[in-house]
């Protein structure tokens, strides 16, 4: 059995710290994992994207098109951009959260009726690749564990709910624990459990989820 | 990775990205001297020495430029000390001048170089193919799949060099730099660095006509060696399932190549030639998996390096063979490739069904229809968007004055300029380029030449470009970019501050000393956020009869950042007012910052997650609308 995440968002929401986590939990608990990192330019606002791949047959760092399990976004517009990489039947594991670029922007103000993509407009498109697509509030509720950079911990805590996520919860939060600053450990964990329990309320409907604690 | 794993005392098994297992295969082996000049994909090989600078002991250099770092290592390894470089291959058309050199004088002390392809152009002007230069300089190459295999390379590639007394290059492509796998770790046992005395050495590393001639058959001779002790090679794996077809591969292609035959339902049913020593290539190993085969198929990205020596092989050990590759159009030398990519190759060779992935792709695509471009763009608060919008005012008032402009621009964040909104530029090629050819431009054309370079790409490769301009009087208008550090590589020093690697103090080299001291007559230094007088600074540079330089400084926004946050500084972030902004829209039309955006009434906002409070779009609205977020202090 394997397990293909594909990851996207904008650079500066931390998908690197999200994918070390995960790695390095599996590295503790004997499980394979591979991954392909897409980072060029070592700058903010730019499309970044990982392919996280967990399992004994997995081989290749890039995930065949068509067999992530769940595409994760931590930015809704990024969704669409890798559909290719993503189950017909897949879960969409997507931030409530649009940064809209200066190229979009742009055209807004330079072109009359132009509108701004919505969070809406993304998810009932999707709709006709996958049912099971479930928006996080993420950075509502990083807000909520007292530090607005906790996004992509909040994903953490989102994808350990789900039963086909096979890293052990507890290696998760070690890791979490050791790869982010030490005065923000706390929040960190907090923002873990706020994505978990988020999930058990949304994404929890559509697929097969661990048992609540 | 977290650090504690590369200098982790215990062999246990960690999570590593491709550059980071390089770096530890390289402790492992006990390397004492390593230079880099930071480039995708390899930069991480560089910052995961500087982090772990202070804990062992090794001498580290962010050199000017990769021949520097070159030779930083080679005189290391003349004097006997193990060495290691890392570049991306465009950086090795710079140091292959002493590559070359190096192949004939050889070393003493192992000495290694990575050098990473970058297919696809992901971060990159070319999609060179960097494995012909060890062939023509007589250096021999590994290619790791896996960073675990990267790993394992680098500590033998030590090995080989001293036994060979040739330098190795490991030769790697992004998708093995930017891999993250399991590593296992190996002993960590570090000496102790000493000094050696070169006289009793007993050493020479002069070459020079004849003597060139003398060791061009000893080159030969160590070529012949290296290409035996290659047929026994542990990197090179044959997987024999008895079958009429097989595959010869190397590099990441090899683990696509897996992944291929599992799509095909293919796995252990066909023949694999896996390649890790790739020059010299061991001939009787890739004849012995040839031999009885009815179809090769070979699998490499870009151009038809292996394909090429399995037909000079063939034409010999099996005529008949018939050889899939790019000459059969089954694969293309453009592009990168994937898992898809490749089973549709080999399904086409083998001439079985393969549905491909053309329909899902282009399913997809539909989908991105409505999505807009995300172009790499200035972060917020970066100098180079100020400087831009000063150098465009300038441009604007110059041209209605009847000035017309060609704009060259170089290799560094300010790249960027060339991609929508924004879309500027007339040339942009390799480091230092810029001002290279605005000596040329300014011979031929009418237009007024400005170019763009960026102090560590000044420092690399555009002074003896600047020298010439001065020399020959040539009349261009060339703008520095100076925000202190090698920014789009991840922020690593240069000589525009005192630090050098792992933020230890050296000497701050200003670029408008070196200007000054190569007879630029025309120089002024500014602040990047101070548009306004940019504007007028540019503008008399612009039409000053001759060289003019202006330096526009302000430290990049990001490493600006964690200065500030180590300092304990707040960033204070600006608000649009709603009560006074007349959405004239200048904001968005000049400045295009990724902290911008409008809501629902098509009002101008700032969002604070984003903004850097650079100040920058408050000095550019008419109506003094945008205004900084007041704190208790």
């Amino acid at each position: 059995m394997s397990l293909n995440i594909f990851i996207c968002g904008v650079g500066g929401q931390g998908l690197v710290l999200l994918t070390t986590v995960i790695g390095n939990a599996c590295a503790k608990i004997g499980m394979k994992v591979v991954t392909g990192e897409m980072y060029g330019l070592s700058q903010r606002s730019g499309a970044v994207s990982v392919h996280l791949r967990i399992g004994e047959d997995v081989f290749s760092p890039l995930i065949p098109y068509g067999e992530a399990d769940i595409l994760l976004s931590l930015e809704a517009i990024e969704t669409m951009r890798y559909l290719e990489y993503l189950k017909k039947d897949g879960v969409v594991l997507m931030n409530k959260r649009i940064m809209h670029p200066p190229v979009e922007t742009s055209k807004i103000i330079t072109s009359k009726g132009a509108k701004y993509l919505t969070i809406e407009d993304v998810v009932s498109k999707l709709k006709s690749w996958t049912p099971n697509i479930a928006v996080i509030d993420a950075l509502g509720l990083a807000r909520e564990s007292g530090n607005v950079r906790t996004e992509n911990t909040v994903f953490l805590g989102c994808l350990s709910a789900l039963e086909a996520f096979p890293v052990d919860e507890n290696a998760i939060r070690e890791s979490i624990a050791e790869a982010v600053p030490q005065k923000t450990v706390e929040q960190n964990l907090k923002a873990f459990d706020l994505g978990k329990k988020s999930a058990h309320d949304s994404l929890c409907t559509l697929v097969q989820c661990k048992q609540p604690p | 990775m977290v650090l504690k794993d590369v200098l982790s005392k215990e062999k246990k098994n960690a999570f590593m990205l491709g550059n980071e297992a390089i770096a530890r295969g390289a402790l492992e082996a006990d390397v004492k001297v390593v230079a880099f000049y930071p480039g995708a994909p390899t930069s991480e090989v560089l910052d995961t020495f500087a982090e772990a600078l202070d804990k062992f002991d090794y001498q580290m250099e962010i050199a000017t430029n990769e021949k520097v770092a070159l030779e930083v290592c080679a005189g290391a390894a003349f004097a006997g000390v193990r060495s290691l470089t890392a570049m991306k291959s465009v950086g090795m058309n710079v140091a292959s001048d002493t590559l070359f050199v190096l192949g004939y004088t050889g070393v003493k002390g192992g000495l290694v170089i990575v050098m990473a392809d970058d297919p696809h152009a992901h971060s990159s002007q070319s999609e060179q193919d960097g494995r012909f230069f060890a062939p023509n300089a007589y250096i021999p190459m590994l290619e790791p799949s896996t960073p675990q295999e990267a790993k394992d390379m680098v500590k033998k590639a030590f090995e080989i060099s001293e036994r060979h007394r040739v330098p190795v290059l490991i030769r790697t492509v992004t998708r093995v730099n930017h891999q993250s796998g399991i590593v296992q770790l190996g002993e960590l046992n570090r000496g102790e660095f000493k000094k050696v005395k070169w006289k009793e050495l007993g050493e020479e590393y002069a070459t020079l006509g004849a003597v060139a001639r003398q060791k061009k058959l000893k080159m030969l001779e160590r070529s012949a060696k290296l290409a035996e002790e290659f047929e026994t090679s542990e990197f090179n794996l044959t997987r024999n399932a008895g079958s009429d077809v097989g595959i010869v591969t190397s590099s990441v292609s090899y683990l696509y190549v897996l992944e291929a035959l599992k799509m095909l339902n293919l796995q252990g049913k066909v023949s694999i030639l896996k390649l890790g020593t790739t020059y010299p290539l061991p001939k009787s190993t890739v004849k012995a998996f040839i031999k009885d085969l009815k179809k090769v198929v070979v699998v490499e990205e870009l151009s038809p390096y292996l394909e090429k020596k399995v037909y000079a092989i063939a034409k010999d050990t099996n005529p008949h063979l018939a050889i899939f590759g790019k000459n059969s159009g089954t694969f293309s030398e453009a592009w990168e490739y994937n898992p898809n990519v490749v089973a549709k190759g080999i399904a086409s060779a083998m001439g079985i069904a393969y549905a491909g992935h053309g329909v899902i792709v282009k399913e997809a695509e539909q989908f991105k229809e409505i999505i807009p471009d995300r172009y790499p763009t200035f972060c917020a608060g970066c100098p180079h968007r100020a400087t831009f919008v000063a150098l465009n005012q300038a441009l604007k008032i110059q041209a209605a004055k009847g000035q017309e402009h060609y704009f060259a621009n170089d290799i560094g964040c300010y790249s960027m300029w060339i991609f929508p909104p924004i879309s500027r530029g007339d040339s942009s090629l390799c480091m230092g380029a810029s001002v290279g050819v605005a000596n040329g431009l300014s011979h031929v054309i009418e237009e007024r030449v400005v170019a763009v370079v960026g102090d560590s790409t000044f420092y690399h490769a555009a002074i003896p470009a600047l020298i010439d301009a001065v020399h020959n009087g040539n009349k261009f208008t060339l703008l520095i970019l100076d925000n202190s550090v090698t920014a789009m590589t991840g922020q690593q020093f240069n000589p525009s501050t005192e630090f050098t690697a792992g933020g230890r103090q050296g000497k701050k080299v200003p670029i408008e000393d070196i200007c000054r001291a190569v007879g630029v007559e025309f120089l002024e230094v500014v602040d990047s956020y101070d548009v306004k007088n940019n504007v007028e600074v540019f503008r008399k540079a612009l039409d000053f009869d001759g060289l003019a330089v202006v330096v526009s400084r302000r430290e990049c926004a990001l490493y600006g950042d964690r200065n500030k946050r180590s300092r304990g500084e707040k960033i204070v972030p600006f608000y649009v007012d709603k009560n006074t902004c007349k959405r004239p829209y200048v904001c968005l039309r000049t400045f295009y910052c990724p902290a911008y955006e409008l809501d629902e009434d098509r009002q101008p906002r700032i969002s604070p997650e984003l903004c850097d409070g650079c100040s920058v779009c408050s000095q550019l609205c008419p109506i003094q609308s945008i205004k900084r977020v007041e704190v208790e202090t």
